[in-house]
């Protein structure tokens, strides 16, 4: 009998892909509803699972599954464990736990189980009181980033250079002439490179184990190069290609597991000295390197940046560039990849990307306006080279990788809330005539003083975060943090431009001209009575006939109505004031619009609102118009009002689009897409999360998931199967996509 | 200087299936066809109409209330009833209806207010290749608008198309010439008494413009509408085809610039029909399955080779 022909890379990928989906409904079934990335995470084996119920990393309430057998140990009188030696001696000994992850498929070793923070019990440490903010917190229902995690960008060249090994020398190192100072937080540093290393050389045992008794000859000989790769990596810096890549995720899954950062920067810059060697030494092909970023891209749903500008402005775009997009292109997962669009940057990759999301309907890859953000960030006062230095790394930002701390995303001000309590004021001071330019003024004084509590409790944060728990993984690869013998969220790195995103935008312009027009020009309804339907939430025939006749004024996103207006007006305020601003310690504070994944929490903390908003409902997704912004729904439309309310410092407002796929059979479907996209960044657009989506095959899965377990979105920043959403989060997706068909 | 107004039912931003690139179609109303199947009957008649949506109905009873002719009613069971016969199409019904259960379809815009619309998206325009798209309707019913217009942009700078069905008198397309980029020309049905039975209107002047207008040089995308029963075998769609071939001949450059889509008839219009207080003529009808337009595009391909299906 003729043996069977060897597994091709594209075989083994469809084995992957279909692993990844079995594992993936295993924790759709274990975990129910998953509203945020679909990250990597594999579920512990079955005798070894615990459910429980948590925050996640970004913040939400989440339900997740951690380790049988392991259990931190606490350091406090509340239970929890605080500071550096405690958290790195905690999570060493959870590497010590974790079980060993090979499938003999992958190029690659390793897969992670479990957040170390579902384990962080409480997360603060009850003797550091913010009690002085909670009552403005509680009003402003602020999202203020104390207590929250990474979220900023490492260098990991860095790593790359060094090994875990040499990481380790440094620690030991700067531990010793630093000494005493900073004793407990090198402890911290050195558990965690050893807990990595154990962990590592136990797959190369295990690979090595398994390689003995593996009867196929090519899985053997793969399994033998894993075991001889991580025996290596223990210790050594990467050499190779493939080497590189395992490198890479063994950092990026252990910062995953730590804190959940997602964070990896220019994939295709740091990989492409391996590659040009490998290749010179004819030792890869393309083919291959497509194969092991592959493998990468399947552990980790990690932000990756494709092409853009080195410090200088010449555009890195490269063949690696084109692999990486290929690799994330044939897995065919959630994955999250951005590609570089700007003046000097390679137009064969936005053509690629085009292509590549028709081509696969899954919101794959999305776009970054490099020229816009890094202008932007020129404008806080920074050298442009810097701005060119940040590196697309998490859902819908940027950081200068190693030398930065940002915050980003963790922080938000929900303006609707600022809006309600805003109003609210104003009907409730009888001795004053209401007005919307009265709203207007006290919406903005509670706006500034919702921008200096948020200030205040970031630099409550930036001076408590490191004894509470500090970022020992991302620390390892940054610029300062060891030298220093400081946290990267104490002063252990460069730059400190801290995030504050806006939120609610089109709830509250809409809201602002629906009043004007109602209430003020035509008077059909009074002020007093508009608070009434608000308070009832639109109850009974009238309250729906007011309802509507508010939601049906021309909205943001129409093109040049109140609302367009109020939307570029609102914007700006924030923008302003926000860039104006500074925490306690004098540390800048940067704007940005985007709600992630809290359009419905934040939703659930707001009454109705003039815009014909029921009650609790979700507010607007991010900077875009609600759904339903114009009849036509044209994109063009949506690309120029997102692009006139950009805040303009570097952060971003990004675009979310929903395109119908009747644009993919159309002769130039391309060009037009692309030029789509060019003209928004042209316009001042920043960054554009696009899905090509089949509107009668989402509402076919919202009905029943299961019927599409494959189908794949981009949410906001991030991407995820469908099946994995909530109901709630799925129709908030589904109510976009009809509107965008 | 004169400021013409026309009556136009829709204008489309990101319109990309009228024309190369990114494009804003401004669909003019009035038509001189009676095509049963049509897509668009809000744009049949060149005046203003009422669309009822019963399903977005919330019985508020306001335009009844409001109604000086009594053509709007709420009767005691809920029900809503519009007596058309009666409407004035005066419009307080649908000011007062926030619903959107009542909209007037028609809105009578001058040349310098649809260019302001239509230079919104200026920008789009430049960097794809796009432009305005003239559509109905039949422009031509309208052709100091439209020639005002097709001129306005011209001076901006924009592309232009035209889709046109081409009944009209040949001095207006003349006119149009040099204003326009791109004709889109329908071509339903070769055999006058089939194109009278399907549209109402003999075939022969549209064909005889349609062979001047070739001549001309001018780049044409012809169309048909592929309708079951009407125009949907391979023979009528290949003889189609073939005359097209066939207006290469003295025609500068032969068959470069004209080009042929079929077009798969659909029953999105249902909905419309039934907000006009129309039957919907084509209620019985399938839609044409892939595989028919596939055979049918392999059928035009015979005679040209610049042939594409939606």
């Amino acid at each position: 009998m003729e043996p069977p022909a060897p597994l091709t890379y594209s075989d083994r990928l469809d084995a992957l892909r279909a692993a990844k989906l079995a594992q993936t409904a295993e924790k759709q079934a274990l975990l129910g509803a998953m509203d945020h990335d679909d990250w990597g995470l594999i579920l512990p084996p079955p005798e070894r699972r615990k459910v429980v119920r948590t925050l996640s990393s970004s913040g939400m309430p989440i339900t997740d599954c951690t380790l049988e057998g392991y259990e931190p140990v606490p350091n406090h009188p509340s239970g929890g464990f605080f500071g550096p030696r405690a958290a790195g001696e905690n999570f060493r000994r959870l590497l010590d736990a974790h079980p060993v992850y090979l499938d003999p498929l992958s190029s690659l070793a390793g897969g992670y189980m479990v957040n170390f923070m579902s384990y962080r019990k409480p997360h603060w440490n009850p003797d550091l009181s913010a009690g002085e903010f909670a009552a403005e917190i509680e009003r402003y229902r602020l999202l203020p980033g104390i207590g929250a995690t990474q979220h900023f960008c490492q260098d990991l060249q860095i790593g790359l250079e060094l090994g875990w090994g040499g990481l380790l020398k440094k620690i030991r190192h700067y531990r010793w002439l630093n000494a005493p100072r900073g004793e407990d937080f090198y402890a911290g540093l050195e558990a965690v490179v050893l807990g990595v290393q154990g962990w590592i050389a136990r797959h190369a045992a295990e690979a090595a184990r398994l390689a003995e008794s593996e009867p196929d000859a090519a899985l053997r000989l793969n399994l033998e190069e894993i075991a001889a790769i991580n025996a290596r990596l223990v210790n050594e810096p990467p050499r190779t290609f493939r080497e590189a890549c395992q490198w890479i995720l063994w950092f990026q899954v252990t910062a995953r597991m730590y804190n959940g950062s997602g964070s990896l920067g220019r994939l295709d810059v740091l990989l492409q000295p391996f590659y040009q060697r490998d290749l010179a030494a004819g030792v890869l092909d393309d083919e291959e390197a497509v194969f092991h970023i592959a493998c990468l891209l399947l552990r980790d749903t990690a932000y990756i940046q494709l092409g853009g500008p080195d410090a200088a402005g010449n555009d890195q775009t490269g063949p690696l560039s084109f692999l990486v997009l290929e690799a994330g292109h044939r897995l065919r997962i959630p994955a999250n990849v951005g590609v570089c669009v700007g003046e000097n940057t390679d137009p064969r990759l936005l053509r690629r990307a085009v292509e590549i999301q028709f081509a696969d309907r899954a919101g794959y890859p999305k776009f970054l306006g490099i020229d816009r953000t890094a202008q932007g960030f020129a404008r806080l006062g920074y050298p442009i080279e810097l701005g060119r230095q940040r590196a697309y790394s998490g859902c819908h930002w940027s950081a200068i990788p190693g030398r930065e701390y940002t915050l980003n995303d963790c922080v938000k001000i929900n303006f609707a809330r600022i809006f309600e309590v805003a109003f609210d004021e104003m009907l409730a001071d009888t001795a004053s005539q209401p007005s919307t330019a009265a709203l207007l003024q006290r919406y903005t004084a509670h706006l500034e003083r919702a921008i200096e509590v948020t200030a205040r409790c970031i630099g409550f944060h930036l001076e408590h975060m490191h004894a509470v728990f500090p970022e020992l993984v991302l620390d390892l690869a940054c610029h300062g943090p060891i030298e220093l013998g400081e946290d990267a969220s104490h002063g252990g790195v460069e730059f400190y431009n801290l995030c504050i995103d806006g939120a609610a935008l089109a709830t509250v312009a809409d809201s602002f001209a629906a009043l004007e027009q109602r209430v003020e020009q035509e008077g059909r309804l009074t002020w007093q009575e508009v608070q009434a339907h608000l308070r009832a939430n639109w109850a009974g025939p009238e309250g729906e006939r007011a309802r509507l006749m508010l939601k049906s004024v021309p909205r943001y996103g129409s093109g040049g109505s109140r609302a367009d207006e109020y939307a570029i007006g609102l914007a700006r305020i924030f923008a302003e004031r926000v860039a104006g601003a500074r925490t306690p310690q004098g540390c800048r504070l940067v704007p940005g619009l985007f709600s992630w994944a809290n359009t419905i929490p934040m939703g659930q903390d707001v009454g109705a609102t003039p815009n014909g908003r029921f009650a609790h409902d979700p507010i607007s997704h991010g900077a875009n118009p609600d759904p339903g912004f114009r009849q036509d729904g044209a994109p063009t439309a949506l690309a120029a009002a997102i692009a006139a309310v950009q805040p303009g410092y570097g952060n971003t407002a990004p675009m979310q689009i929903e395109l119908d796929p009747t644009i993919t059979r159309e002769e130039g479907g391309v060009e037009v897409v692309e030029s789509l996209i060019r003209t928004h960044f042209l316009l001042g657009g920043t960054q554009i999360n696009l899905n090509v989506m089949d509107a009668e095959k989402v509402l076919a899965a919202h009905r029943d998931p299961t019927l599409y377990p494959d189908l794949i979105v981009r949410v906001t920043g991030f991407s995820a199967y469908f099946a994995s959403l909530s109901p709630r989060f799925r129709q908030l997706v589904v109510d976009r996509i009809i509107s965008g068909a | 200087m004169a400021d013409p107004t026309g009556l136009v039912f829709n204008v489309q931003r990101f319109s990309i299936h009228d024309g190369p690139g990114i494009r804003t179609t401004a669909f003019l109303k009035g038509c001189p066809l009676r095509c049963f199947w049509c897509h668009n009957p809000e744009g049949v008649y060149p005046r203003l109409e009422v669309q009822f949506h019963s399903s977005r109905c919330i019985g508020c009873g306001e335009c009844a209330r409001i109604c000086p002719q009594g053509a709007q009613e709420l009767l005691p069971s809920g029900e809503r009833v519009y007596h058309r016969e009666r409407c004035i199409t005066c419009g307080e019904c649908v000011e007062a209806c926030f619903a959107e259960s009542l909209q007037i379809t028609g809105r009578e815009v001058s040349v310098s207010g649809l260019l302001r619309e239509i230079l919104a998206d200026r920008v789009f325009y430049e960097t794809s290749g796009g432009g305005l798209t003239l559509s109905g309707g039949e422009p031509m019913l309208q052709p100091e608008f439209s020639l005002a217009l097709l001129a306005a942009c011209k001076a901006e700078g924009l592309q232009t198309a035209i889709e046109s069905t081409l009944l009209c008198r040949w001095e207006l397309i003349e006119a149009a010439l040099p204003l326009t980029d791109l004709f889109m020309v329908d071509i339903k049905h070769l055999d006058d008494a089939r194109h009278r039975a399907a549209t109402g209107v003999s075939n022969r002047p549209i064909l005889e413009n349609i062979a001047r207008l070739a001549r001309t040089g001018k780049p044409v995308i012809f169309r048909t509408p592929v309708v079951p029963g009407v125009n949907d075998t391979p023979a009528e769609v290949g003889a189609i085809a073939a005359f097209i071939s066939g207006l290469a001949l003295g025609r500068p450059g032969g068959l470069k610039g004209l080009s042929y889509e079929l077009l798969a008839f659909h029953r999105l219009a249902e909905e419309k029909y039934h907000s006009l207080g129309l039957e919907y003529p084509a209620a019985e009808l399938i839609p044409p399955s892939k595989e028919q337009m596939a055979a049918l595009l392999e059928a035009a391909s015979a005679h040209l080779t610049a042939v594409r299906g939606r």
